[in-house]
């Protein structure tokens, strides 16, 4: 059984008269590498697996469990989306990273780590200083990195990922590409949806890919 | 002390175009292009309040309790147009909501200070009700609107922020919480502001008109201080409905935000 599997998802690109269906499977331990031109809707396709837009038509299962079955809070916890801007909030990067853990739904489950924290940013080259800084006004690279372990903090099953490599340079890249494939790796319970345009599936070992293929409607 | 009311005859009355040639003056000399909105807003300000003066003398005459409340539903549902009218690409619908939050704020309010502090004889008498349920709604009506506009502007402002509290799990109310307290801070605002300087900086129109009628102004003063209080509980009322009705509607049925505030994306 797949860890996550898209079933006949099919949602319209904007006001063009252009469809998207979507068949796929992620694997538990996996990563799916989402493909296709700009403006072929791979970030919705991340947002209504999130459950953030609703689809044409299909579904996503989690485990075997349709997304029909989960209230759609404890949805997107589990699958987790996180966007190619992150949001982060007034307050310090600390803040930031303890907030999730406000909401009813995880402060019932959950506690802050902050060893885990320091040590998740750590792995991505950013020191343990930043926590004390004002989160709007660091670099669009420490930022990335900052909501990425905001993301990881919460635990989810699945992350999706848009473009979270955009504003990281080379050696950056390299070091957020090793966390994200260890954190996946021999993990039955846990899997990665990533939309990148500077990642080719050579840097992901064992990826899957799948290729968004827009389909014009014909008379409209 | 009591003098009564000094009457204004029609020739005083009459004398009083010379204030409105005063106004045509400055526009025309300047040419602000206002002559013509002059003469017929001084036309309509004339055949309006004559109408009304007359409607009045009649309804409380009257002392019709179905007809009260007929009148009020009326002045509630004018209100709540023009709250939900000047709210900037307010969704559909947003009319009888604020219809809603008028209503039950008003009723609540206004029975109270009718029924029980100033208990009238009979006690939903029209020459009571009518001007203190005027005057909540007048009031209320500017408040729910400026909370409403609130709400919307800041959840369009912050739906990335929304977005990410949502993917935390947050419930709409979490993901929207604070939004919500901008909006009720926005709409109740002027109304606790005008608690601080009531008396200072103005006197308000009903202490002023009673005054002028005649009252003694230690009589006024104590019917201005229902009327200050009753307002401030009215806004808040109307606000948290209005606001607390409203928030929902910007979610779709799985909780996320609805196209038409999270834009193109």
């Amino acid at each position: 059984m797949a860890l996550l599997e898209i079933n006949k998802l099919n949602y319209q690109l904007g006001n063009r008269n252009q469809y998207v269906k979507v068949d796929a499977e992620l694997p538990g331990g996996g990563v799916l590498l989402v493909q296709g031109p700009s403006g072929a809707g791979k970030s919705t396709l991340l947002r209504l697996l999130a459950r953030l837009q609703e689809a044409g038509g299909g579904e996503a299962l989690l485990q075997g469990k349709s997304w029909r079955e989960y209230p759609p809070n404890r949805w997107r916890l589990l699958v987790h989306y996180l966007a190619q801007k992150p949001a982060l909030f007034e307050g310090t990067v600390l803040e930031n990273l303890r907030l999730p853990f406000s909401t009813a739904l995880l402060k019932a489950g959950a506690k802050f780590d902050q060893d885990r924290a320091e040590s998740l940013l750590e792995q991505m080259l950013l020191s343990k200083n930043i926590l004390a800084q004002d989160a709007r006004i660091i670099s669009g690279g420490e930022a990335a990195r900052v909501a990425l372990t905001r993301a990881l903090l919460i635990s989810p099953v699945v992350l999706l990922l848009d473009e979270p490599m955009a504003a990281l340079d080379v050696k950056t890249h390299q070091a957020v590409q090793e966390l994200l494939i260890n954190w996946v790796k021999g993990r039955q319970d846990r899997g990665i949806v990533l939309v990148s345009h500077v990642d080719d599936p050579s840097g992901w070992p064992g990826a899957l890919t799948f290729d968004i293929q827009p389909i014009t409607l014909e008379g409209m | 002390m009591n003098e009564g009311v000094i009457p204004i005859t029609n020739l005083q009355l009459a004398f009083s175009i010379v204030l409105v040639l005063l106004a045509g003056g400055v526009s025309a000399a300047l040419r602000l292009g206002l002559l013509k909105s002059l003469l017929w807003g001084t036309i309509r300000t004339v055949a309006q309040l004559t109408l009304i003066g007359y409607a009045l003398v009649y309804i409380f005459a009257l002392e019709n309790l179905p007809l009260v409340i007929v009148i009020i539903l009326f002045m509630c549902a004018i209100a709540a147009r023009t709250a939900s009218r000047h709210t900037k690409d307010s969704l559909g619908g947003s009319g009888v909501l604020a219809f809603i939050a008028l209503l039950a704020s008003t009723f609540l309010v206004g029975t109270i200070v009718v029924v029980l502090i100033i208990g009238p004889e009979p006690w939903y008498s029209a020459r009571i009700a009518i001007p203190i349920f005027g005057m909540i709604l007048g009031n209320s009506m500017n408040g729910i609107a400026l909370s409403l506009d609130r709400l919307y502007s800041e959840v369009r402002a912050r739906t990335g922020e929304i977005e990410a509290l949502l993917t935390f799990g947050a419930t709409p109310w979490e993901a929207v919480r604070d939004c919500i307290r901008k909006a009720m801070r926005a709409g109740m605002t002027p109304t606790v502001n005008s608690l601080m300087v009531v008396g200072l900086v103005s006197l308000p129109g009903m202490m002023t008109g009673q005054i002028l009628g005649g009252v003694d102004p230690v009589e006024a003063v104590r019917y201005q201080i229902v009327v200050m209080l009753m307002i401030a509980a009215a806004v808040a009322l109307g606000c948290l409905l209005l606001v607390g009705m409203s928030y929902r509607r910007l979610f779709n049925r799985d909780g996320a935000l609805i196209r038409e505030v999270r834009g193109s994306r």
